[in-house]
């Protein structure tokens, strides 16, 4: 627990971009020794909160005090001069340097104009013995998996003596049990007297790690608690504003006929090197297949294969509704029942540029309902068009707003709203709830729940394990393009499919407690 | 071919290699440093006519070459100055504004050698200095040993190169703009800054390599260069942005076009297959290029221009 | 804010294609002093620089020496035979009488535009017909004549036999030159002769690398033509070696090494088709300037002193083509 006394005060903070009051008059403390959290939605102002004490943004209004002191931080450079640390959400290191020169960037080196990468490699190697932060300094970045470039990051900024440490959303790409273990460190370095500042939007990990917490809204302070006052629910009301429930009522079904067959699938990914390896696997009538992972084990290329994106190898098959697709093309497959919800929603989802409800008709154009004589016709596109936007409750100013400036949800929504009209019998839901608000990804589940009751056989890949955990009938474990298990969720425990994510086959010999 | 195995013929197709190779080495140099800092100079052979042509133009008037020299240098510097507010502070597209930059320095080159000279007159050429102890072994000694000062300057420059960008703290800076420059910035390095000096340094290795060709030749005249300067550009991917690597492709298109006209001049190569021979150099760094493309590896930010958000 | 920045690279490409353009039209002058009135309109459109001391020049030169009243406009370093044809067009377009297309390499474009001004008179070299066209008179060098002059002349100067060429790409008058100058030089002696074409009509140092080879094979003389030779000329000149020039008087690259040039004087040629014009034939002929016709001449360098009767030899070699007793191999 912290002391009482702020290594950290934010006072008064507005920042307006174009159009937008990014921080409203935001206060912030934070106590030396504590993990305060920052909880909010996206675009709620956590992130624009800290690039202001990082010195990467300049408040309009406000002011800072740094252990009681006034500072104005106007770059990076002075943030670390005031040992100021900033783990960023995405990874700010040089893949193709090793650890210990992306740690001496920027540093002052003691054999002017060389640097002094011998010293630098000896501090990394202590830090990293007394962190627990086990790194090799000589080995270049590009080599290092995701939660050991975690660990670079956190280096650099014990490097620099940072005594006030952000970590803006640090487990985005970790697997549950290198969370875990980065949680061990964090709690470490506040006990030790630092200051850290830890922002997220996962319920779960605030409540496990904080022990304050600040939620903001729209940029603005709606509340603070404890993690022993709080709860999830309360917690996740504070940031969407009204309820919200998380997990979603399923109700039971009978099993259903396969409607998708996946036969000794292998596919190759970019690197021609095997993304899928050999898996197999049937989804049913009325069920949510889900499939875990720790992104980059395959489901991008097992998604692309059956959307028909990406060839596959010999011998692999896919059925939809007991036909052969595996030579089908995209159209083919769509006329046979199936829809997809794409990874990446603004390259192969939606285009940008096109209105909502150029967009919302983007595959069925050509159909003789939105086509006489060669023409669209625009009467029927926009009644088709209006009635999906009010039943899927896409907030956008019209449906001939150009689909860029809605936010990420309500383009989910959109492509959402495209895929479902086509009633489809197999639908494809990669990452669904991605970078999407709270509120709808409580509104595209349960859609998905209603798919699944009228008998859609739905394929559900995700990295947030809870959305998966919540959802799936049975869940598939990717590791290194294998199915390593399929666990049906009566079974399934975030402990177990955590482990099987790691590549952990076996876990039973393991004693834990 | 007999003839062309013999002690004083390698010699000579050796030094003519090196004195081909020098304005390449020099412009190549300087481009590598720009590219990996994530600049691309596409008006290298710009900047090398603007300097080639002032270099001669200060011989022609004041017969110092060292002079000469010296505004070479500073030509490519102030070019860099232009280019690296274009590029660097205005953020514009590189790509273009290279070739503006290229057809800038053809057409004022063009106009200045028209109005203040004409007719091309000879001016003394850099002359040879031979580096005692060494220039007296044998064959190899005149191969090597004895050229020009700036032919030794660029062949310098690659162990410095190479040194600076490798050991340095400055070379860190621009190695990390390249890859990450949100990286570099998050850590306090000026991404503005690294770059605008990472583009002085490769226009004024530019501005050596026109003062080069220029002083080896001894004459000017419209668009002297004929493209060397996008060749140079070539052979830093050639080189796979490496000093040594682009020293060796500046080295092998030397020694190709070397070989070329000394077979050309014994006969080897007969009148009628000319043409042919003629595309050798561009033939072979086609070739390496293919070979090598698989391996090499860009700087991830090249042509991209920072912005923070 | 910065949008409005991306038109600088815009902006300094207008700059430089401005300089392109004010530099190839400066020598936009009457020739003669009266360009008014009833001036010829006389245009030249050349691919290298109109002062590179060899081909080009030859022929601005040539047109300012017309005994006439000629206004005349200028478009050079027209490399690009696409820009070539734009400047022959627009000055047919623009009422000048007389269209010269300087260079072998127009005869394409010209075969398309010259139907167009069927007023105009366009003169084509160097090319050897005029391929069916009455409005276009064709020239060419017997360039094989001053060619074998010089290399009888080099062979008598050559001690070692072995005498260098530089050539640029194996195609018109060049290749006419080097033939005869390989000729001359056997003829006169000499035991090799060896040609480089280097592949450029432009590159300098090529040009300088392929005489430096010439030297390190035994050779000491040397000639070249096109206008990239002046890399070589350099190189001559630092060696000591003795250089032949064509097209154009070249004595000014190496005062004390240059012993002769074969001068162009295209007037002579330019003269008759004026005069055939005046008369209502406004094309349909060819023509050739050689020793016998003053449109060939061969220029001594008198700073270079060249052995006893070498010179006289020379002289009768020059009598002797003229009337036709010395046959150049061509």
């Amino acid at each position: 627990m912290g002391s009482d006394e702020n290594i950290l005060e934010m006072r008064g903070i507005t920042k307006v971009f174009p159009g937008v009051v990014a921080n409203d008059n935001v206060d912030l403390d934070v106590r030396y020794g504590e993990v305060h959290t920052l909880l909010g939605e996206n675009g709620a102002g956590k992130s624009t909160l800290v690039k202001i004490l990082f010195g990467l943004y300049k408040a309009d209004e406000g002011s800072i005090l740094l252990r009681g002191q006034p500072i104005a931080v106007g770059s990076p450079s002075e943030a670390i001069a005031s040992r100021i640390g900033m783990i960023h959400q995405h990874f700010m290191l040089v893949p193709t340097l090793t650890v210990a020169e992306n740690v001496a960037l920027g540093m002052t080196s003691s054999r002017r104009p060389f640097t002094d990468l011998d010293a630098v490699s000896r501090r990394v190697s202590e830090i990293s013995e007394e962190h627990g932060l086990a790194v090799d300094p000589s080995v270049e970045v590009r080599r290092l998996a995701v939660g050991e470039r975690q660990r670079v990051e956190i280096i650099k900024a014990l490097y620099r003596d940072a005594e006030l440490l952000v970590l803006d959303e640090p487990t985005a790409v970790l697997t549950p049990g290198e969370v875990d273990d980065l949680f061990v460190i964090l709690r470490r370095m506040a006990d030790a007297g630092r200051g850290l500042i830890f922002i997220s939007h996962k319920l779960r990990e605030v409540m496990s790690l904080s022990d304050r917490i600040t939620v903001l809204r729209n940029g603005r302070v709606v509340g603070g608690t404890t993690p022993a006052q709080t709860s999830r629910e309360e917690l996740a009301q504070m940031m969407v504003g009204r309820t919200v429930r998380l997990t979603p009522e399923k109700p039971v079904l009978d099993d259903g006929p396969a409607l998708l067959s996946v036969e000794n699938l292998t596919v190759h990914g970019d690197r021609e090197t095997v993304a899928v390896d050999d898996i197999s696997f049937d989804v049913r009538s009325g069920e949510i297949f889900g499939i875990a992972g720790v992104s980059g084990n395959g489901q991008r290329e097992l998604a692309e294969a059956i959307a028909g994106l990406r060839g596959v190898e010999p011998g692999s098959s896919i059925r939809l509704d007991g036909v052969d697709a595996t030579g089908d093309d995209t159209r083919a497959r769509r006329d046979r029942g199936l829809g997809f919800i794409p990874e990446e929603r603004m390259r192969d989802g939606a285009i940008a540029e096109f209105t909502v409800s150029e967009n919302l008709v983007l595959v069925d154009y050509g159909s003789d309902e939105f086509t006489s004589r060669g023409m669209l016709a625009f009467g029927a596109i926009g009644q088709h068009s209006r009635r999906l936007v009010d039943e899927f409750a896409v907030k956008t100013p019209g449906i001939d707003t150009p689909t860029s400036s809605l936010s990420g949800g309500n383009i989910q929504k959109v492509i959402l709203a495209r895929e479902l009209s086509a009633s489809p019998t197999v639908l494809l839901a990669c990452q669904p709830t991605r970078g999407v608000d709270i509120g709808a990804a409580e509104y595209i589940h349960t859609r998905l729940i209603e798919q699944r009751s009228i008998g859609t056989a739905t394929i559900l890949i995700s990295e947030d394990l809870d959305e998966v955990l919540g959802l799936a009938d049975r869940i598939a474990v990717m590791y290194e393009g294998e199915i390593v298990a399929i666990v049906p969720a009566e079974e399934a425990t975030r402990d177990k499919v955590g482990l099987l994510m790691a590549g952990v086959v076996d876990p039973a010999p393991q004693t834990n407690s | 071919m007999g003839d062309f195995f013999t002690l004083s013929v390698l010699v000579a197709t050796a030094a003519s290699a090196i004195r081909l190779a020098t304005p390449y080495l020099l412009a190549s140099l300087g481009e590598t440093i720009g590219q990996r800092s994530g600049v691309l100079n596409l008006g290298v052979d710009g900047v090398m006519l603007l300097s080639a042509f002032f270099s001669y133009w200060t011989v022609l008037e004041t017969g110092n070459l060292w002079l000469a020299v010296l505004v070479g240098l500073v030509t490519g510097l102030a070019v860099g100055v232009l280019y690296g507010v274009i590029t660097v502070r205005l953020s514009a597209t590189q790509g273009i504004s290279g070739i503006g930059i290229f057809i800038f320095g053809l057409g004022l080159s063009d106009l200045l050698f028209r109005r203040q000279v004409g007719t091309p007159k000879p001016v003394r050429r850099l002359p040879n200095v031979d580096i005692p102890v060494l220039s007296d072994i044998p064959y190899l000694g005149e191969a090597l040993f004895q050229r020009n000062l700036l032919t030794y300057l660029a062949f310098l420059l690659v162990p410095a190169t190479a040194l600076l960008l490798s050991r340095t703290t400055f070379g860190l800076n621009i190695r990390s703009v390249g890859e990450n420059p949100q990286a570099a910035d998050s850590l306090g390095v000026s991404v503005e800054r690294t770059r605008f000096i990472a583009i002085l340094m490769g226009n004024s290795m530019a501005g050596l390599a026109g003062a080069a060709l220029v002083l080896q030749l001894g004459i000017f005249q419209p668009n002297l260069t004929q493209g060397l300067g996008f060749i140079a550009v070539a052979l830093v991917y050639f080189g796979a942005w490496r000093p040594v690597g682009v020293m060796g492709g500046a080295l092998l298109y030397g020694l190709v076009n070397a070989t070329v006209l000394q077979w050309k001049a014994l006969g080897i190569i007969p009148v009628s297959g000319s043409d042919l021979a003629n595309m050798a150099p561009a033939v072979l760094t086609i070739l390496a290029l293919i070979v090598l493309a698989r391996r090499v590896h860009a700087p991830a930010a090249l042509t991209r221009p920072f912005t923070r958000h | 804010m910065k949008k409005q920045w991306k038109l600088i690279p815009s902006v300094l490409v207008m700059l430089g294609a401005l300089a392109l353009v004010g530099a190839a039209c400066g020598d936009d002058a009457p020739a003669t002093g009266s360009g008014e009135g009833g001036a010829l309109r006389v245009a030249i459109v050349a691919p290298s620089a109109s002062d590179d001391l060899a081909f080009s020049q030859s022929m601005v030169d040539s047109v300012n020496a017309l005994e006439r009243d000629v206004e005349l406009s200028v478009t050079d370093g027209t490399f690009i035979v696409e820009d070539a044809a734009a400047a022959i067009r627009g000055y047919a377009e623009d009422g000048n009488d007389v269209v010269i297309a300087h260079g072998t390499q127009f005869g394409g474009s010209l075969m398309e535009i010259a139907p167009d001004f069927p007023d105009v008179t366009f003169v084509w070299g160097t090319a050897s017909d005029t391929q069916g066209l009455d409005n276009v008179f064709a020239y060419a060098p017997a360039a094989d004549e001053g060619g074998y002059v010089n290399g009888s002349i080099a062979a008598s100067l050559s001690e070692s036999g072995v005498i260098g060429v530089v050539g640029p790409i194996e195609a018109g008058d060049a290749v006419a030159y080097i033939n005869g100058f390989e000729a001359g030089a056997i003829a006169g002696g000499a035991s090799e002769v060896n040609i480089t074409y280097t592949g450029s009509f432009g590159d300098v140092a090529l040009a300088a690398e392929a005489a430096e080879a010439h030297l390190a094979n035994k050779v000491d003389v040397l000639t070249g033509t096109a206008q990239m030779v002046v890399g070589a000329v350099g190189v001559a000149a630092d060696a000591g070696v003795p250089w032949f020039g064509t097209q154009a008087n070249q004595t000014s690259l190496a005062p004390d090494l240059v012993v002769a040039s074969q001068v162009y004087h295209w007037e002579v040629v330019l003269e008759e088709m004026l005069t055939l014009r005046d008369s209502g034939v406004l094309g349909g002929q060819a023509f050739e300037i050689n020793l016998a016709n003053g449109g060939l001449v061969i220029e001594f360098n008198d700073a270079f002193e060249l052995p006893a009767g070498v010179r006289d030899a020379a002289d009768a070699m020059i009598e002797g083509i003229t009337n036709g007793t010395v046959n150049t191999g061509s």
